[in-house]
């Protein structure tokens, strides 16, 4: 398996609701103008709570500075697995769970935060630039790691920091690994959501309607429809990393799209929600994608996985969604 | 909702007159003789002579990405499309609805997760192969390779997957899910292409890689790293060869050595959009960038193989503009030579267009010219068998290979003769070659009769530097008016005399040494020659009307003479210096119907005012030393510098050789020549007329050493080794400074001396044994030793004889005797036995010995030496094609 540094420097940003306003011309041009500027790296979601924004260096000057718009202090690197075309079983699960053991434990063992980006194409699994070395010390047995540069993959070395730093992974006096008590509370709201793409020669033809669902969700209409489900949540997701566009986006928002602009799967599924957090999580906490991805990854349960500014989301299939619930309560109530 | 969809071409893979332009849909057009009866309203017109006619039109398939075209005769016009969701369709164009394709047409295959198509590719040889490249889907497939004579997928299949049809799919029972082969995991495929070296390989430019997929090991991959992933392609030519992009850079592979691309090509500002080989022509390489109008050409056809570093291959670039507008793509015909279809960027518009092979030419060093283009040679050769009076002039090249064949140059002691050796037909050789004769003959007397003229200034080179030089200063010019020779009557014409003016008729050839013998030797000469006309108009010029009629009447009795040379005679009889009378009236104007100049510039001068003479004077038929000798006679000092300038830069513009009397070999005269030279390309009359010049002066112009090095450079080209040997030997003699110093010396192995220089320091070996009656030549028993220290030396790999030639002894040391019947041959050493080696493997010996060998051996004399001497001397295996 390779572990791909790729070369973005990454800045996490969240923006008010009543702050969007003044950030729409630059996050229009990042998202529909993509020639307009040198950005290889944009994401943009929307939660109930706030807009976050995970954009590459380039893309950060086309933002404004603002008492609205809160930066995340470190820089971010994505990393992304690419298992070797040798791999014969396709059968396997998807998203995080493929990644769970080899990737997210062993980094929240190292106390390593990360930050989850999933799209259609991938995962991206943001570690701060500050922790690259612990990072490739960590990974560096289970994965052949490859630096891009310039469009162009490179050996990465092992910098050599093993000196000094003890392994932390927690082993009890059995020697068995301490299984991860689940510590945030989990909230898993009505609505189902679809992970999908587009052809980005069609994106100029759903450019409005996709403004529309992005700045102007608050509007009556939309409060009318959440006060008739209270357990309804609002939550939209658009990327457009390295030219590949990613859409997450609830079940009634995709019956707005024309027929054939998206890219529906051909098994057509659907996910549900599990939010994880009461509180605003924060970015120094490590463990919390281990504790919700490895027992779905016991379950073979494919998962989608998506960090903003203040909570984390996994997207589960809806038939799995009861199984999930109740595994996760379990071990949270068990604590 | 299709947008911006970027228009393609494919041609029929199997009739050449039918293509499909896709954009928004599919149209299927035949490509005929523009005005041909097929035509009909509506075609379109392609070029001057081509035109299309749409044929069918297919808009079934909406959000296109790509186009492939069935490789196979039958089904006919079957077409696979990729999609933007991923799916891919089989359709049809034209085709009546029985057709072989029916069962496939409408047969789609479905990736699992929809993303873009981005490209597909038929397998040449197992057709039902269709290999798609898509973009990344999380840890899904990139590469599927379907087989489109695979069964639908059962219902049961389909549920058991999980798989979610929509009903539109589930009604038609044509969805293909399950590909053949699934390739390139958690990856992206932008372009594929089948190897042709085995169809079961299987190229692929990946996210950042290009990879070879084989389909016999699935699990097994060669890739390579790379940005340069798009628009793969194999050059047709040269299964090995493989092109592809990213961005503005083409990066072209060598399959056997994968590791980095074999060559970049110049990177272009704007990304590229399409990289096509030609079909056609072999290494000829199609660039398209986006926002252009023109196709930028790469023609490899002179690269070396591309194994190894060390080499740079050389790589052709030209552009061509096949139309005025933005291009959107184009597509060389499968068969056509270098011939293609451009598909503009919008509106559709189509153009028929062949790439007009580069010309190459090439001029033999002979007369013959030879050039190629596309899939002709053509020979030019010059025309006129041997023999055979062309009306056309022959080639310069031609007239001085027979020139220096007829020793051209060589006559230095009558030195006008040149001329005819040069073949005596040109009059400005006749010229040049009788100003030279003069010069040198004056230049020789001048030296001979002590400075008997005491001219101003230098007086070695005065008689180099032309008659306009010579006739610019004036010391004591008299102006006489003197009587008509046998006659009393006084004329009113004043005639001028200097040294210098006397010089210059000398030069001119009209006066002998001395003032006293005049000019009745040249009259001599001139109706010796049967030059009559002219005889009496020197004899008139000199005044004397009786010798000239004298002569016209010769003229008119002489065999073959011309009798109307008596009227003429009579016409002179009769002159008279009444300014009023009929004979100088009807004189003046019916001169000029005479055709031969020299009779009409008689009457031209007769019926002149004195000093008025610019009948004569420019009279262009008449020879330029007439005219010059005239001038020197009749004009003033103030009118005589003014012409001969006049004269020099007119003889200067046009290069006319007869202007060198006027420069002499100075400056003027080598920019005179160097008009000539460009005008003519004759190089060998410029090198031999300089070198006879005064040594320094005129040689040492970098326009003149360039000439006789161009000549050498010429003879050697011919293979007339002897000529240039002799030219040199020529040369050497005259301009001494063009002599090479010796640069090689046979060393002698022991004392390390030159075996050719050490003798003369040294008394001679033989001497002593000659004294004692010792039988045999001395000489000859020591050339084969060191004369320095009368060591052996080096032995002949063939006859293993040591070596030595009479030459490395010195000149003067051998009895006095020997000297006299030293023959040519003799004088120096038999060239069969001169010292010879490689210069490779330093082996060597006789020479005679070395070139028989090599007659029959490709390799060196010396066992076990695997040298092959000869064929590193690529002029070895030369013959002189002159004979000596």
């Amino acid at each position: 398996m390779e572990l791909h540094i790729l070369e973005h420097s990454l800045k996490v940003a969240s923006i008010e609701k009543e702050g969007i306003q003044i950030c729409t011309h630059g996050l229009i041009k990042l998202a529909f103008l993509a020639s307009k500027t040198r950005c290889k790296f944009f994401s943009l979601t929307e939660t109930p709570e706030d807009y976050t924004i995970i954009v590459d260096e380039e893309g950060f000057k086309e933002l404004p500075q603002s008492e609205h718009i809160s930066v995340a202090d470190a820089t971010w690197l994505a990393l992304n697995v690419v298992s070797g075309g040798g791999n014969a079983s396709n059968s396997q699960p998807i998203g995080v769970t493929k990644i769970a053991k080899s990737v997210i434990a062993p980094l929240a063992d190292h106390n390593i935060s990360v930050f989850m980006l999933s799209t259609y194409q991938t995962d991206f699994i943001l570690v701060r630039e500050r922790d690259l070395p612990m990072v490739m010390h960590t990974l560096s047995s289970e994965f052949t790691l490859l630096r891009v540069v310039n469009g162009e993959t490179f050996a990465a070395h092992d910098l050599g920091v093993t000196n000094g730093f003890v392994n932390p992974h927690v082993f009890n006096h059995f020697g068995f690994s301490v299984p991860r008590p689940i510590i945030h509370p989990l909230s898993s709201p009505s609505n189902m959501f679809c992970v999908t793409s587009l052809d980005p020669d069609t994106l100029p033809s759903v450019a409005t309607l996709l403004m529309d669902v992005m700045f102007y969700s608050g509007g009556p209409k939309e409060s009318g429809a959440s006060s008739e489900d209270s357990s309804h949540i609002r939550f939209f997701s658009f990327s457009l990393i390295e030219g590949y566009i990613s859409l997450v986006m609830d079940e009634q928002t995709t019956q707005r799209f024309p027929n054939n602009v998206l890219f529906t799967s051909a098994s057509g599924e659907l996910w549900k929600m599990v939010r994880i957090g009461g509180q605003p999580l924060g970015f120094d906490e490590c463990g919390i994608v281990a504790q919700i991805s490895e027992p779905l990854a016991t379950a073979d349960i494919p998962a989608y996985y998506i960090s903003t500014f203040k909570f984390d989301h996994a997207l589960v299939p809806e038939e799995n969604i009861q199984s999930v619930i109740g595994a996760l309560r379990t071990k949270s109530t068990a604590q | 909702i299709m947008s911006g969809s970027k228009p393609d071409i494919l041609w029929s893979p199997h009739h050449p007159d039918h293509y499909v332009i896709c954009d928004s849909e599919l149209g299927l057009y035949r490509i005929g003789p523009v005005g041909s009866s097929e035509t009909k309203a509506g075609t379109l017109p392609l070029s001057e002579e081509t035109a299309a006619t749409l044929l069918a039109i297919n808009s079934d398939t909406p959000y296109m990405k790509c186009v492939a075209w069935y490789p196979k005769h039958e089904p006919e016009c079957l077409l696979a499309v990729g999609q933007a969701n991923g799916r891919v369709v089989l359709t049809s164009l034209g085709q009546s609805h029985n057709s072989t394709c029916k069962e496939l047409v409408g047969k789609e295959f479905v990736p699992k997760h929809a993303r873009q198509c981005n490209t597909l590719a038929w397998n040449p040889v197992d057709s039902n192969l269709l290999a798609a490249g898509l973009d990344k889907h999380r840890a899904d497939f990139s590469v599927l390779i379907w087989d489109i004579s695979s069964k639908f997928s059962s219902e049961a299949s389909v549920a058991s997957e999980k798989i979610r049809l929509s009903s539109v799919d589930l009604d038609s029972s044509s969805v293909v899910t399950k590909p053949l082969y699934e390739l390139g995991q958690n990856d992206a495929c932008l372009s594929l292409c089948w190897l042709l070296r085995d169809p079961k390989l299987l190229l692929a430019g990946m996210h950042r890689n290009l990879a070879i997929f084989d389909l016999r090991n699935t699990s097994q991959k060669t890739f390579v790293n790379t940005k340069a992933i798009q628009g793969v392609t194999v050059d047709p030519h040269f299964p090995d060869r493989v092109a592809s992009f990213f961005e503005g850079q083409v990066a072209i592979w060598d399959l056997r050595k994968f590791e980095k691309p074999v060559l970049t090509l110049t990177e272009q500002p704007k990304p590229l959009t399409k990289v096509a080989w030609c079909p056609t022509r072999n290494g000829l390489l199609a660039t398209l960038t986006r926002d252009s109008n023109i196709i930028r050409l790469y023609d490899m056809q002179h690269t070396p193989t591309p194994i190894g570093d060390e080499t740079e291959p050389t790589i052709i670039e030209r552009s061509v503009q096949p139309c005025e507008s933005q291009i959107g793509s184009f597509a060389w015909h499968p068969s056509s030579q270098n011939r293609m279809v451009v598909v503009s960027a919008a509106n559709r518009v189509m153009t028929d267009f062949t790439v007009f092979e580069r010309i190459s030419l090439a001029w033999s060093s002979t007369t013959s010219l030879m050039w190629a283009c596309g899939r002709h040679l053509y020979d030019c050769v010059e025309d006129g068998a041997e023999g055979v009076e062309s009306v056309i002039e022959k080639d310069i090249a031609t007239k001085m290979r027979q020139r220096a064949q007829s020793r051209y140059g060589h006559d230095t002691v009558q030195v006008w003769r040149n001329h005819l050796l040069a073949g005596g037909n040109d009059p400005q050789l006749k010229s040049l070659w009788y100003d030279l004769f003069y010069i040198l003959l004056s230049h020789m007397k001048q030296c001979a009769e002590d400075m008997e003229l005491k001219l101003q200034g230098n007086k070695q080179s005065v008689v180099y530097s032309g008659i306009k030089n010579i006739v610019k200063t004036s010391s004591g010019t008299k102006e006489s008016r003197r009587c008509w020779n046998g006659s009393d009557r006084q004329t009113d014409l004043p005639r001028y005399d200097s040294e210098e003016r006397c010089l210059a008729l000398r030069l001119c050839g009209w006066m002998s040494r001395g003032p006293d013998i005049g000019v009745e030797v040249f009259l001599r000469s001139l109706e010796q020659d049967r030059e009559w006309e002219r005889a009496a108009a020197v004899a008139l010029f000199n005044l004397d009307i009786r010798r000239a009629i004298q002569i016209l009447n010769k003229g008119a009795t002489a065999e073959k003479g011309d009798l109307n040379l008596n009227v003429v005679a009579m016409a002179l009889s009769g002159y008279t210096d009444e300014k009023s009378s009929l004979w100088r009236e009807m004189c003046s104007s019916l001169r000029l119907q005479l055709k031969n100049p020299y009779l009409c510039v008689m009457f031209a001068f007769l019926t002149s005012e004195p000093g008025a003479y610019d009948g004569v004077l420019y009279e262009s038929s008449v020879a330029v030393r007439d005219r010059v000798a005239f001038a020197c006679m009749f004009l003033s000092d103030a009118q005589l510098p003014r012409y001969m300038d006049k004269l020099t830069n007119e003889m200067k513009e046009a290069g006319n050789l007869e202007g060198i009397l006027l420069t002499g070999l100075s400056k003027d005269g080598v920019d005179l020549m160097e008009s000539h030279v460009d005008r003519t390309g004759d190089v060998q009359t410029a090198s031999f007329c300089m070198l006879k010049g005064s040594p320094g002066e005129v040689l040492k112009d970098p326009r003149v050493q360039c000439w006789i090095e161009n000549y050498r450079n010429l003879l050697d080209a011919w293979r007339f080794w002897h000529k240039r040997a002799e030219f040199d030997i020529y040369r050497g003699k005259l301009d001494p400074s063009s002599k090479p110093l010796a640069q090689v010396f046979v060393s002698c192995n022991f004392c390390g001396k030159s075996i050719s220089y050490s003798c003369s320091a040294m008394p001679h070996q033989g001497r002593g044994f000659s004294q004692y009656g010792v039988s045999g030549s001395p000489t000859k028993s020591k050339v084969t030793s060191c004369p320095g220290c009368r060591k052996p030396l080096p032995r002949c790999a063939l006859c293993l004889m040591n070596m030595g030639t009479p030459v490395s002894n010195c000149p003067g040391t051998g009895k006095s005797d020997e000297k006299v019947d030293l023959t040519r041959e003799n004088k120096l050493a038999q060239f069969n036995n001169w010292f010879t080696w490689c210069h490779n493997c330093r082996h060597g010996g006789h020479a005679g010995h070395m070139l028989s060998w090599f007659r029959d051996h490709t390799e060196c004399p010396v066992s076990a030496c695997t040298c092959k001497c000869m064929q590193l001397d690529t002029t070895g295996n030369l013959v002189p094609s002159d004979s000596s």
